[in-house]
């Protein structure tokens, strides 16, 4: 058997070592190069634009939060601007829920666009936040990731939605399902999908549950993410089997997907489970359009980081109005057009406090020891919330194709 | 026991969408060899066409329902066939593997995209697709429950159950008991032998892919109400799916139908009673896929197609070898020169950072030169390399290591995962190899990268940037020069890898494995080789990736991410690096050009994916096309010119008339039986009206060898011309000309004087020419009833049983597992009843007992008599020496020498055999 000489194959791997020693032959980074720290500001104006995810091919739309923005930044106009200079909003990028996408586009806004800060960001995708702490470039969202937790330019309106782990997240759902329950001696099912990071999720929230109180009759990471399945009726057995053959009180879905919340809780009232459910994301008047799904969500309580608009609070008041003068008196509201609303606002209140000279770095000094609050979403505070939640929340509940605000939004301290 | 049985119920309700989807794969698959990725976009785009007209036209479900799927589903796979599949078939087996993922990319991106175009460019108001929105069933809004036999089932269930039940009866009769059905069978049975009988193949691939896109759009319209709009989610029903029709090994349409279903009862029972391993995140979810990965070593292992293992295909021919090494080089030379000034001149910041970023994916897609471009391995796994490597970095940082040790543990950790993905790929090849690197990428996502001390949770790890001490990553001109250098290595390494032994053991074992295997090249360490090579290129990249964004998380880079780099890359051109930096390139500014007119990012997609489907037309890429075609115009006419020269080039005649001499040889047995009246002279004479057969000069042969250099030959009616000649002579290939499958590329054909030089074979089957091939002319999959009633009709067919009570016998019984005698008379059965106007019978008698011989040729001279030309070829004499009224022999690709029977010298014969034996020599 005839043997080929193996000349050049040692030159190959001569070669992948010369690959590896380029790249490898460099120490650690020194310090990220300076940027105009008063970049997108100008003696009348401020450069501000957002970052949301549009399209997705799941569906899944922020959109909306871009309309709340600009509702808010209207109205601080109208009002003669920030410490005279007005808000000059270029919209919103979309990242198509697509981390590649999303740094792009964040790119776009910073280098191309110059942008002074990046207002709002709702995108579950978005892993630009350590481009923009390198280039300390602001951003206020919704922060829903631990990844984004900590970082001195990343603001959550709602502070920090999933700590990381270890950190105590403020128990407000199990106090608020308290209240509309009556009592602390109930027992909770969670159902999450079988991810890591829904796994985090489930955790988190269970320990919540615990601090309220709540009997955990079982915590199920086990349905598959990326498609719903076709048949629920295994997954409604184990909520049954795990108590007892009974049912617990409470089901409590930290799954993210529409599909999958209500191919779940239609499958559960087939089972006749006829106990409380609850998750942190039916309050979607798209949902509602939707005979099928109303069907499958009427009763479900859900909890949100902002003010239902069903709320009678002035500040819920006035936020309709201005997203009714911006968008147009027939729009439907929506929990985004509220987090895009509330971005901005807290956006507002920072570089107020930061006064006639804005720079990033004045900006930055002037969120520390920020605090703010506001019947709208609660009350934020800086450093502090950013690495824990607001702890504020409202329970709404879906009632005959509408919502009804069942416990208003109400603050609470994480359990020491 | 009650809990059981209604999971095995309501996974059977799961399982008929899986099954429906399936049976569609395995279908479409089996008619036309294209194994299509896009078969879940095609459910998706079906479901999307059924969202609009209930949701957005407001038809009613049943009527929306009806054109979604009897007509979008069947007007898109008539489409598809005509703009791509029908291409596909003939092409390489790497390009119906990127084109059809291609096509998964841009038919859901092109059906969102457009409708986005629709709202924001002309203000219609479509609904577009929104999470949770209306995406309803078939049946009722809200759904009703019913409980059967313990079991509660709601009406979108039962609606989806039934359907499918009727959907399997429907394909069952269609293809058991229609005439459709039995040419789409005897096309997969036999291609070649069904277009001889008059079946007109292409048109049987385009019934089969609107009937296999008609089964995906009942799925997709049946699975929409639990799945969403949402085409990620049919991505993973077309997985499922696939894992079905891999244990129907790809060719069974009832096999893949019972294992879609048993599928849906397993997951139900997986979710039901699978305790197993709580604490692995993402085991439950990817049961399909290692089910799918079982499912593709055990049922298609390379056995006998040991041909199969690579994809298949020849390298292109290097179209600019004519050209100087300078001419060659200068184009990528002053780009590279441009590019470089204009970075460090006036390029602003964020361009060149938009230059950096293309060119970081040029160097993941460097990865893809070196497994598919060089190695012809078509690998979806390059995104769970590069996740893997930058992963590996941020764990070894956080343990303390120093970044370039970390470095090169995370390419090492790429590398060793190539191994890996490469030990399916020495067993598997084509097709099989891309589902199983998808397989093995998903688990990657669904299982490994889930592993909190892997991915540090969910929150990832940062990355510092790296120094080269008077500057560091974080500029993006360090960025664009530190990765023009690697790519430059990259080259470098590929080109030597070409030019190397390996190098040609790698194409040796891609061009012919076997023979590569015989002469002791291993394939093995070559297939391991490219992997490891191009997966640590790819793990480089993710590295770099996560040191320029200063952070690596688990979902930067999803598999799916994969599918659209493959068809960027390929597009491009991924048999050279510079089609790689075209790639990244086109793949980041595409998206800035499109940005200034739109919002929506569909688009983008569906470009990506319509250039892996422009494949379809150009396998080389855009890059190779300009030297390609002016390379295609010199080889057609060097073609040309040789098939002239050959045709013109003398070939020593042979004399085989009998002289005063030899008058007396006896002459063959039984020949008195068959008494040449009036034997008719050939040859190059005026086209007699009374010939049913004439070629003229014809010149045809395969690829670039020449077979048949001008032959000419008549049949005429009522009379049998022996064509005889030794092994290689072009006998067999002028059947092959004279019944249509293999083209001329000079020279005639006609049939009763008229030209049908043009006729595709199917079409001279309805002209009268009825060729029994070399082997046995019967389709083994289908039975004897089935072959026969393929040609003829019911009465036909009792006519055959009345002569042949044998094969009356065996009328149930697959034609495949008849004796050789009783496949031949099967074969020339249909001619005996309605007797052609032409009969070729390529070696009738090869291998058949004495008196089967006999009957077979009691028949011929029974034709005879009817009026039939008959031309029967032979390379032993014997037989049809006794019987023909003519002999025509053949060397060299030409007809030496023909004449009546009785003038032919038996001697002389046998001696221009051993002449042309000589001549061979």
């Amino acid at each position: 058997m005839p043997s080929f000489p193996s000349g050049r194959t040692s030159k190959i791997t001569i070669g992948l070592g010369v690959l590896s020693l380029l790249t490898a032959c460099a120490s650690n980074g020194g310090p990220p190069s300076g940027n105009g720290g008063s970049q997108g500001v100008t003696d009348t104006s401020i450069k501000v634009a957002g970052l949301l995810t549009k399209t997705s091919s799941i569906g899944y739309s922020t959109a909306e939060a871009e309309l709340g923005a600009k509702a808010r930044f209207e109205r601080a106009n109208a009002g003669g601007g920030v410490n005279g200079r007005k808000i000059e909003f270029l919209g919103a990028e979309n990242d198509s829920m697509d981390p590649a996408t999303g740094l792009a586009a964040t790119r776009r806004l910073v280098e191309k666009d110059g942008v002074f800060a990046i207002v709002p960001v709702s995108a579950p995708s978005f892993s630009g936040m350590e481009y923009l702490e390198q280039r300390k470039t602001p951003w206020f969202g919704w922060i829903t990731n631990p990844a984004q937790c900590g970082l001195s330019t990343a603001f959550g309106y709602n502070g920090c939605l999933t700590p990381k782990p270890g950190v105590k997240l403020a128990p407000w759902w199990g106090e608020q399902i308290t209240a509309e329950l009556g009592g602390k001696d109930k027992s909770v099912w969670l159902q999450g999908t079988d991810t890591t990071s829904s796994k985090a999720g489930t955790e988190a929230i269970r320990q919540t549950f615990s601090d309220t109180g709540f009997k955990i009759t079982g915590v199920a990471n086990t349905v598959p993410a990326g498609a719903p399945p076709q048949d629920w009726l295994p997954y409604v057995n184990k909520v049954k089997a795990a108590s007892g053959g009974g049912w617990p009180d409470i089901v409590a879905s930290i799954m993210s997907g529409v599909k999958h919340n209500n191919g779940f809780y239609a499958a559960l009232k087939k089972a006749g489970f006829k106990g409380m459910i609850t998750d942190a994301t039916s309050y979607d008047p798209k949902v509602l359009a939707d005979p099928q799904s109303v069907a499958a969500l009427e009763g479900v309580y859900v909890g949100l980081q902002v003010a239902a608009f069903e709320s009678r609070s002035p500040e819920v008041e006035l936020m309709k109005q201005d997203l009714r003068r911006t968008g147009g008196q027939d729009i439907v509201f929506s929990q985004q057009m509220a987090i895009g609303y509330w971005s901005a606002d807290v956006f507002l209140k920072v570089l107020e406090k930061t006064g006639e000279d804005v720079t990033r770095e004045s900006f930055l000094k002037a969120s520390d020891g920020f605090s703010y609050e506001n019947a709208g979403f609660g009350r934020i505070a800086y450093p502090r919330n950013k690495t824990l939640s607001s702890g504020c929340g409202t329970l709404v509940q879906i009632v005959g194709g509408g919502f009804r605000v069942a416990q208003e939004l109400k603050c609470v301290d994480p359990v020491e | 026991m009650t809990e059981f049985i209604s999971y095995v119920l309501s996974g059977l309700v799961t399982g008929a969408v899986f099954a429906l989807m399936a049976s569609g794969l395995t279908l479409t698959y089996a008619t036309t060899g294209v194994f299509n990725f896009a078969h879940g976009a095609v459910g998706f785009t079906s479901a999307l066409v059924f969202f609009e007209l209930t949701a957005g036209a407001g038809w009613p479900t049943w009527l929306a329902g009806l054109v979604a799927v009897a007509a979008a589903g069947p007007v898109l796979g008539g489409l598809l066939h005509k703009v791509m599949f029908r291409r596909l078939a003939a092409a390489g087996e790497t390009a119906q593997i990127v084109a059809t993922i291609g096509l998964n990319i841009a038919l859901p991106a092109l059906g969102l995209g457009l409708i986005d175009l629709f709202n924001e460019g002309f203000g219609l108001r479509l609904p577009s697709v929104t999470e949770g929105g209306a995406a309803r069933g078939l049946g009722p809004q809200p759904v009703e429950t019913w409980e059967v036999a313990g079991v509660v089932l709601d009406s979108d269930q039962l609606i989806a159950f039934a359907v499918a039940l009727l959907m399997a009866a429907l394909l069952w009769a269609l293809m058991s008991r229609t005439p459709l059905g039995l040419r789409m069978r005897a096309a997969v049975d036999r291609r070649a032998l069904a277009e001889l009988r008059g079946v007109d193949v292409d048109r049987a691939s385009a019934q089969a892919w609107m009937l296999g896109s008609t089964l995906a759009a009942v799925a997709g319209v049946l699975a929409v109400p639990t799945l969403g709009l949402d085409s990620a989610a049919f991505l993973v029903l077309l997985f499922t799916s696939a894992t079905a029709a891999v244990f129907g090994r790809l060719v069974s349409i009832p096999v893949t139908f019972a294992a879609g279903l048993a599928l849906g009862v397993l997951q139900n029972l997986v979710a039901g009673y699978g305790d197993f391993a709580e604490n692995v995140t993402g085991i439950r979810t990817a049961v399909p896929v290692l089910l799918l990965f079982v499912g593709l070593i055990v049922f298609n292992r390379s056995r006998d197609r040991v041909a199969g293992s690579i994809a298949e295909d020849p390298p292109p021919p290097d179209y600019l070898a004519g050209l100087p090494r300078w001419r060659r080089i200068l184009p990528w030379g002053v780009s590279l020169a441009a590019l470089l000034a204009w970075t460090f001149t006036i390029g602003d910041s964020y361009w060149v950072g938009v230059v950096s970023q293309g060119l970081l994916l040029a160097l993941v897609f460097c990865s893809f030169v070196v497994v598919t471009g060089i190695g012809g391995m078509v690998n979806l796994a390059q995104a769970a390399f590069a996740t893997m490597a930058a992963l590996t970095v941020g764990l070894a940082l956080d343990r303390g290591l120093p970044l370039g040790l970390a470095i090169v543990l995370g390419v090492l950790a790429a590398a060793a995962a190539g191994v890996v993905v490469a030990l399916p790929a020495l067993r598997l090849g084509g097709k099989v190899l891309t589902l199983a690197t998808l397989a093995l990428a998903l688990l990657a996502d669904q299982v490994l990268f889930q592993i909190p001390a892997f991915g540090n949770d969910t929150l990832g790890w940062r990355l510092p940037a790296l120094s080269l001490g008077f500057t560091d990553t974080d500029d993006p001109r360090t960025r664009v020069v530190l990765l023009l250098a690697l790519i430059g290595v990259v080259g470098l390494l590929v080109r030597n890898l070409e030019h190397s032994a390996s190098g040609r053991a790698i194409l040796a074992v891609r061009s012919a494995p076997s023979a590569a295997q015989v002469i002791g090249i291993s394939a093995t360490r070559t297939k391991i080789t490219l992997f490891v090579l191009s997966s640590a290129v790819a793990g480089l990249g993710g590295v770099l990736y996560g040191v320029f964004n200063r952070m690596i998380t688990i979902t930067d880079m999803p598999a799916a991410v994969g599918f659209v780099w493959l068809a960027v890359v390929v597009v491009q051109g991924v048999r050279r690096v510079a089609g790689a930096v075209l790639g990244g390139m086109f793949m980041v500014f595409v998206p800035e050009l499109l940005h200034t007119f739109t919002d929506s990012q569909h688009l983008a997609m569906a470009l990506f994916g319509l250039g892996g489907v422009g494949l379809a037309m150009h396998p080389d890429g855009i890059l190779s096309q300009a030297a390609e075609r002016r390379y295609q115009r010199r080889r057609r006419r060097e073609r040309a010119e040789r098939a002239k020269a050959l045709a013109e080039e003398d070939v020593e005649t042979v004399d085989l008339a009998r002289t005063p001499e030899t008058s007396e040889a006896p002459e063959a047995p039984g020949a008195s039986v068959l008494a040449v009246e009036e034997p008719s002279p050939i040859a190059a004479e005026a086209p007699s009206a009374a010939d049913a057969l004439r070629l003229e000069g014809a010149v045809a042969g395969y690829g670039d060898t020449t077979v048949l250099r001008g032959v000419d030959l008549a049949v005429p009616a009522g009379r049998v011309v022996a064509l005889l000649g030794a092994n290689g002579a072009g006998k067999s290939t002028t059947c092959l000309a004279a019944a249509g499958l293999v083209p001329l590329t000079a020279g005639r054909v006609r049939i009763d004087g008229a030209d049908v030089t043009g006729l595709p074979a199917h079409r001279r089957a309805g002209a009268g020419v009825f060729l029994a091939p070399e082997g046995r002319g019967v389709f083994p999959g289908l039975t004897v009833e089935e072959n026969l009633a393929l040609l003829l009709r019911e009465d036909a067919r009792a006519e055959v049983y009345d002569r042949l009570p044998v094969l009356a016998e065996r009328r149930a019984i697959d034609a495949g597992a008849l004796s050789g005698g009783e496949q031949q008379i099967l074969a020339l059965a249909p001619a005996l009843v309605r007797p052609p106007r032409i009969l070729i019978a390529d070696e009738p008698s090869l291998g058949l007992a004495p008196l089967v011989v006999e009957e077979i040729f009691q028949i011929f001279d029974e034709l005879r008599r009817s009026g039939v030309a008959l031309l029967v070829v032979e390379e032993k004499a014997g037989e049809v020496l006794a019987m023909a009224d003519t002999v025509a022999f053949m060397r060299l690709g030409r007809v030496v020498w023909s004449g009546a029977r009785s003038e032919v010298d038996d001697d002389l014969l046998t001696n221009a055999y051993l002449g042309a034996l000589e001549a061979a020599r």
